[in-house]
């Protein structure tokens, strides 16, 4: 890996740390901001198959399948005072890691895939919920931002065991 | 209320024994049952959620016993195809053979007891048991073992070796399963269910949309089902959100239309009326084919239908605006019980098959949005599922016999309905969940 390579990841790997800060902190619209308006944000639901046929998920049900819009709708709602399922919010903690940069085109575009482990306690339940997956995010660069337009969050359970998906992936 | 309360309290008092559930013998449970719960009287003990014994004594007399759900027909649309499902906690394979027949089976090798199929889904006609190799065709039949003639020396009788058959019985594409030999016929224990449940699954020729989500709710699967099978009164506060959002019209329309329960503690709440047509208009004649003229007069004025088939299966057909749209979408949801305090949940979502693209598509990501794990609807379901079932944990709650109240309704009189059941001319009543209840208490105890 080269410097410039090195330095390319070192990019978005902080992109995503940031991305992760807001997240956690609750900082919905200006994680919201951080989105390219033509997003498609997708969690397909994970399937088990015999042996190495793939993909193993499917490509029509989603726990995910959002555009901007709906996207919106999500942290508006958030913000209504009957959002149940996130009140109190949980806390989080998103460890984002084995960042690679698939593609890229400066001042463009970039492809770039990553793991996440998100950490969510809930309320005083001593039980914390765990939720593992891969990331595979396409960005467009925007008024001198890198905006993400895609995310596809391959998740590693078949069997979701959180209660919700009030948070986000 | 009081008065129920107080008399309550004093019969408890009278009759509290020294032991506590743990102690109990199963009959001694079954008898306490029969003396604390008391759906007719709107009286539901907590402990029903949070006890262990009960829990164990509900797996043989109730998921032991009826008709389950275990999938669409549409999951497995062409020959050759299987999937993996479970009944009462024991894994099955359902296959289509090549003559297209679907059976059940016992997911266990019978030779030496291994899991024979460990995928969701797939397309093959022979399993091959990954122990010792014994193969199973598709329609049950011990077809192979290896090096047979030398290891049996011609004396295995492959014929008495295929695999454990589950009973199986459809309705309008429902796959129901059930472990009892003697469980009445299907369409005699769903009864005048399946005439609203025609108006979800049989209006049209309908499919499985890829598979079913799935995750796992700290929740007793019974508050799922009580939800279902009556509770509209909730949606004003625990979806508050949504009316908010502007995704239905007030935060007060849930409660117009038709509550309904029928025998065997099935019910449903029928939310009308609809000005707009809530199903893909270009499907008009064939809704009007596959439903009798009644059904499609309810079918039109159709806002919404949220039910439940006793004991686990919900149904809900939900029409809401998305980006200033309608959009409706039929789901079934399976409240698989895991533990006395833990559930999966198991979604479906279903579309006309003929309906269009465009419809099709708008149609999941509004079922996505609203009830799925991540939907907006559900989440907040989720978090008072598991809040009401932690409250109901542990000897507390039956020490000091707390009790829900489903008194709602017991004054009113039902109404004539076009629908068979017992109906009651709009939503916020607790009638569906006496009802759900009270068969509930009668397989506990028989």
């Amino acid at each position: 890996m080269n410097v410039e390579k090195m330095l390319l990841k070192c990019e978005f790997e902080q992109w995503l740390y940031d991305e992760a800060q807001l997240l956690d902190d609750i900082e919905f619209d200006d994680w919201f901001d951080l989105m390219h308006s033509s997003l498609r944000y997708q969690m397909p639901v994970r399937v088990n198959k015999e042996g190495v046929e793939r993909p193993d998920y499917s490509t029509d049900m989603f726990t995910f399948n959002d555009d901007i819009e709906l996207l919106k709708l999500r942290v508006d709602r958030l913000k209504t005072d009957y959002a149940w399922a996130e009140i109190p919010p949980s806390r989080t903690r998103r460890f984002v890691s084995n960042v690679r940069v698939k593609d890229y085109v400066e001042g463009e575009k970039a492809v770039v895939k990553s793991y996440l482990l998100i950490y969510r306690s809930r309320s005083t339940d001593i039980q914390h919920d765990l939720i593992s997956g891969e990331r595979n995010d396409e960005f467009i660069f925007e008024e001198g931002k890198w905006k993400l337009s895609k995310r596809i969050f391959i998740v590693d359970q078949s069997t979701i065991n959180t209660r919700n998906l009030a948070i986000f992936v | 209320m009081h008065y129920d309360v107080k008399l309550g309290r004093e019969r408890k008092s009278m009759l509290k024994t020294e032991k506590s559930l743990e102690e109990m013998s199963k009959q001694q449970v079954v008898n306490y049952l029969n003396e604390t719960v008391k759906p007719e009287e709107g009286v539901i003990p907590a402990y029903l959620l949070g006890d262990p014994k009960v829990y164990d004594i509900e797996h043989e007399k109730v998921f032991l016993k009826t008709w389950v759900f275990i999938g669409h027909d549409s999951e497995v649309p062409n020959k050759g195809d299987f999937m993996t499902r479970e009944l009462a906690g024991y894994s099955l394979i359902i296959t289509r053979d090549a003559e297209g027949e679907i059976r059940a089976f016992y997911n266990m090798c019978t030779h030496r007891g291994m899991k024979l199929c460990r995928a969701d889904k797939g397309n093959k006609s022979l399993f091959t048991c990954p122990y010792h190799g014994f193969n199973f065709k598709n329609t049950g039949e011990l077809v192979g073992v290896p090096l047979q003639k030398d290891i049996y020396g011609g004396n295995l009788d492959r014929s008495e070796m295929g695999l454990h058959k589950v009973k199986l019985e459809s309705y309008k594409g429902l796959l129901f399963g059930t472990w009892n030999e003697d469980a009445e016929p299907l369409e005699e224990f769903l009864g005048d269910i399946k005439w609203y449940l025609d108006i979800l699954v049989g209006r049209a020729e309908m499919e499985v949309i890829g598979v079913p989500q799935r995750f796992v709710v700290n929740s007793n699967w019974k508050v799922g089902s009580d939800n279902f099978v009556g509770d509209s009164y909730h949606t004003m506060v625990t979806h508050g959100s949504i009316a908010k959002l502007g995704m239905v019209p007030n935060a007060t329309y849930s409660k117009r239309g038709f509550q309904i329960h029928t025998d065997n503690g099935h019910g449903l709440n029928l939310g009308t009326p609809n000005p707009d047509f809530a199903f893909p208009e270009e499907l008009k004649d064939e809704f009007k084919t596959n439903l009798s003229e009644e059904q499609y007069g309810v079918l039109s004025n159709l806002k919404n239908m949220i039910g439940n088939v006793f004991p686990n299966l919900s149904f809900l057909i939900s029409h809401t605006k998305i980006k200033d749209r309608f959009i409706s979408n039929t789901s079934i949801r399976m409240w698989r019980p895991i533990g006395h305090n833990k559930m999966e949940v198991i979604a479906w979502m279903l579309v006309e098959k003929n309906a269009s693209q465009d419809w099709k598509d708008r149609s999941r990501d509004s079922f996505i949005l609203t009830f799925s794990p991540s939907g907006i609807f559900e989440q907040d379901d989720t978090e008072v599922f598991t809040d009401i079932t932690e409250a109901a944990q542990g000897p507390m709650p039956f020490l000091k016999n707390l009790t829900y109240n489903y008194t709602m309704g017991l004054h009113r009189e039902p109404v004539d309905f076009i629908g068979p059941g017992v109906a009651y001319d709009d939503k916020f009543t607790e009638a569906s969940q006496r009802n759900f209840y009270k068969y509930w208490l009668e397989l506990m105890t028989k």
